[in-house]
């Protein structure tokens, strides 16, 4: 998958939440999106997920320009938004079951092994209204594993989950990138972004500030990230 | 067909969280029950005309029931971000559009199905046999009301106060809808010529084709603003 986002902005009434965001992202990388609150994380992961329409700029995937309309012609996309997109009053099963068939997958008997994966193979039957943040970013994870997205936007993972959580989630974004995936992650864990990520892209007042791919020393970007995040527990060691 | 299939399964969706939720039907289904109590207590009318004024009352019901139910239309998609999950999956957005109306559709109908019969029962209205007519009537202009009702439902989601923007923005728009249903019905209920009723049937059944295809047309940008 080949991602070119030219000239995209996006503002809220007068305020800019985007402005001019040029990037150029391809398969395999694992782009971490960093930036202050309010730096336009959110609003760059929903525009690339086709859920907000820009105000100007386009988005081209593999060449044919993006929208939220075209989005069922083109490779799939996914969110994973920690504790949201799943009914409440539906099972993990059936909400497996029900974005399954949104998605004209055939991979129904793939349901348990896909909970088992995630460490929920006993809440299958019960309600999502029953499951804690933790829980709920799990089945996320286990639906879309499921699903299989060749593009995966990633927001804020690392809130809500415990260790084990963290390994899952990381050893699952690995195994997208490694399988010819992109996955953009929008974090404020700067250590975590360090480790996992091959390339990092700072955000500040809805501009790029920073895009650098990973190097073996990366001094450049934690003098970037000093800038907004004070050092402590998201740093690492 | 995979329209159709997507179409099924958000409709199965949409009913099993009815199902388990119980907050529109019983809402809309007390309400309509309600409200004939009321009116049967607050005007004293004769039977003859509690036949004549069977259409307008029975709307007004029906129109406040369905307007409560959307009210919470949208209220599993509203939770946890679920719109957003149906907006980024490879779905023709139609397919939201179609299911809701037909969940709407189906509410108001499991309703009216209650609320019809026992205003014959309160009222004393006689006309038993002419009920099933009257009843289908209701059904094509409910039609109207389902799929106008759905579309701003969508477009007033994440509007401020739209508790009250809701009603004032359906409201006017099914005036059409609502004149042509009961002037239907009230042909029906005199046993009047089937040509007296027929331009309103053909009033009636063009503004559900047009409210439905403008509907599946706009859903897309409506959702997405």
């Amino acid at each position: 998958m080949h991602l070119e986002i030219r000239r995209l902005s996006k503002s809220y009434g007068f305020a800019w939440a985007l402005r001019e965001i040029d990037l150029e992202l391809r398969s395999g990388e694992c782009v971490a999106l960093l930036g202050p609150n309010g730096a336009g994380k959110t609003t760059l992961i929903k525009t690339l997920a086709g859920i907000i329409r820009p105000t100007a700029g386009e988005i081209l995937i593999d060449g044919a320009r993006f929208t939220g309309q075209t989005a069922r012609r083109l490779p799939r996309i996914g969110l994973l938004a920690p504790g949201d997109h799943l009914y409440e009053k539906l099972t993990a099963e059936e909400n497996l079951r029900l974005f399954l068939a949104l998605y004209g997958s055939e991979k129904r008997a793939a349901i348990g092994d896909a909970l088992a994966q995630v460490g929920l193979q006993d809440w299958g039957r019960e309600y999502v209204s029953a499951f804690s943040s933790g829980m709920k970013c799990r089945l996320s994870i286990a639906k879309w594993q499921l699903l299989d997205p060749g593009l995966l936007l990633v927001d804020e993972p690392y809130g809500v989950l415990d260790g084990g959580g963290v390994d899952l989630l990381e050893a699952y974004l690995t195994r997208v990138c490694r399988s010819g995936g992109l996955v953009v992650m929008a974090t404020h864990h700067v250590a975590r972004a360090a480790a996992l990520c091959s390339r990092a892209v700072i955000l500040k007042r809805g501009r790029v500030c920073f895009d650098e791919v990973k190097r073996s020393s990366w001094d450049s970007f934690f003098s970037a990230v000093g800038d907004f995040v004070p050092r402590g527990e998201a740093w690492p060691s | 067909m995979a329209f159709l299939k997507q179409t099924a399964w958000l409709l199965r969706k949409d009913l099993l969280l009815e199902l388990r939720r119980r907050e529109s039907l019983l809402a809309m289904f007390f309400f309509g029950v309600l409200l004939l109590f009321i009116f049967n207590f607050a005007l004293d009318i004769e039977r003859t005309k509690a036949t004549e004024m069977a259409p307008g009352l029975l709307w007004l019901a029906v129109v406040f029931c369905g307007t409560l139910g959307m009210m919470q239309l949208f209220q599993p998609e509203r939770e946890n971000r679920c719109l957003e999950a149906l907006l980024i999956s490879p779905i023709d957005r139609a397919t939201i559009f179609l299911s809701k109306s037909c969940f709407n559709l189906l509410l108001m109908a499991l309703v009216e199905l209650v609320v019809f019969p026992l205003y014959w029962i309160l009222f004393g209205v006689t006309a038993w046999d002419r009920l099933p007519l009257v009843f289908l009537y209701g059904l094509l202009g409910t039609v109207g009301f389902c799929v106008l009702g759905t579309l701003f439902s969508a477009l007033t989601l994440s509007a401020r106060g739209r508790e009250i923007l809701l009603p004032l923005l359906i409201l006017p728009l099914i005036i059409p809808v609502v004149l042509a249903t009961i002037r239907g019905m009230d042909a029906i209920l005199r046993n009047a010529e089937f040509a007296e009723s027929l331009p309103w049937l053909n009033m009636l059944i063009a503004f559900d084709v047009i409210f439905l295809t403008a509907g599946i047309l706009v859903f897309e940008w409506v959702v997405e603003s």
